[in-house]
């Protein structure tokens, strides 16, 4: 099946490693930028589909370490949207590891689970909010404008 | 005058996927994704779900097979399942996931076992009233309501 561009040009970018934008990995700092972290196809389409639609340019990738990459190239994003699970490196393990680097983006972790204890881990970790997936535009929306505003 | 009758036809189906339980608001959501660039937008993703989670329908299926179980494993893959689940808004589905993860929880390999084969049942179902509600949308065409333009 073919799948429309929506969905292809995410999966283009995955198998190239690069932002949508084409830019080589730098996103631009004209507009809110977001990185997506999370292995599962579903919910990196839908993430970025809610995110392009409030008009944020986004980048995908599938696990932690190759988030880390990322940001070790220098890429910046305003906003880090993270999977609890992730492959071989964890949501939690690979926030620590953003932090430790020094990154201040708002990182807001997404997991399908609503364990008190797996929330407060996540937390721990560094991530400024946490929800239960699925992300929506609403949730979203209410994110997007505290950055705008800040 | 016959087109107006399937577009209620179409409505109608569309509903009762809500009445009957088997989708959340979540499945508005996706709809409101969907623009004049990507009008088949949750028919793609809702394939996909499909797609991909066969494989973790197939790791949970041979996971359960295995003695002892793995309570841990088999909470890993029905995490991520959930996850995409709730991502289409597939709400039956969702929630027998949730209760599948507490008779992991619990270690309980029995109410595990039920419980699979209960979703299972509904994963299925949803799966071909979906194919039947897009089939049928397809051919009456665009509904208003699905699609908000930008």
């Amino acid at each position: 099946m073919e799948l429309p561009s929506k969905i292809n040009n995410n999966e283009k970018s995955l198998q190239q490693g690069i932002s949508p934008s084409g830019n080589g990995g730098l996103i631009s700092n004209s507009k809110l930028t977001a990185l997506v972290v999370d292995s599962d196809r579903i919910c990196q389409i839908l993430e970025k589909a809610i995110l392009e639609s409030q008009g944020v340019e986004t980048q995908v990738v599938g696990s932690g370490r190759d988030a880390l990459d990322l940001l070790a190239s220098g890429a910046t994003f305003n906003l880090i949207i993270i999977a609890m699970v992730l492959p071989i490196m964890n949501g939690v393990e690979t926030t620590r590891q953003i932090r430790a680097m020094g990154i201040r983006s708002k990182m807001l972790g997404v997991t399908a689970c609503s364990y008190e204890r797996e929330k407060q881990a996540f937390l721990d970790a560094g991530v400024d909010e946490f929800i239960e997936k699925p992300l929506t535009p609403q949730k979203l929306a209410s994110i997007m404008r505290e950055m705008r505003n800040a | 005058m016959e087109r107006t009758q399937q577009h209620r036809q179409v409505a109608h189906m569309r509903q009762s996927l809500f009445d009957q339980g088997l989708l959340d608001e979540q499945f508005v959501q996706l709809e409101e994704l969907q623009d004049d660039a990507n009008p088949n937008f949750v028919e793609e993703v809702v394939t996909l779900f499909y797609r991909d989670s066969a494989r973790l329908v197939l790791n949970i299926d041979q996971a359960l097979d295995k003695s002892p179980l793995d309570f841990s494993k088999l909470d890993s893959y029905m995490h991520q399942f959930k996850g995409s689940a709730s991502s289409i808004g597939a709400k039956k589905v969702k929630s027998e996931c949730t209760l599948f993860r507490e008779y992991c929880k619990a270690g309980n390999g029995e109410g595990c076992m039920k419980t699979f084969q209960q979703l299972k049942k509904d994963y299925a179902v949803l799966r071909k009233k979906l194919e039947t509600y897009f089939q049928m949308a397809r051919q009456v065409g665009p509904v208003e309501t699905a699609c908000r333009r930008k």
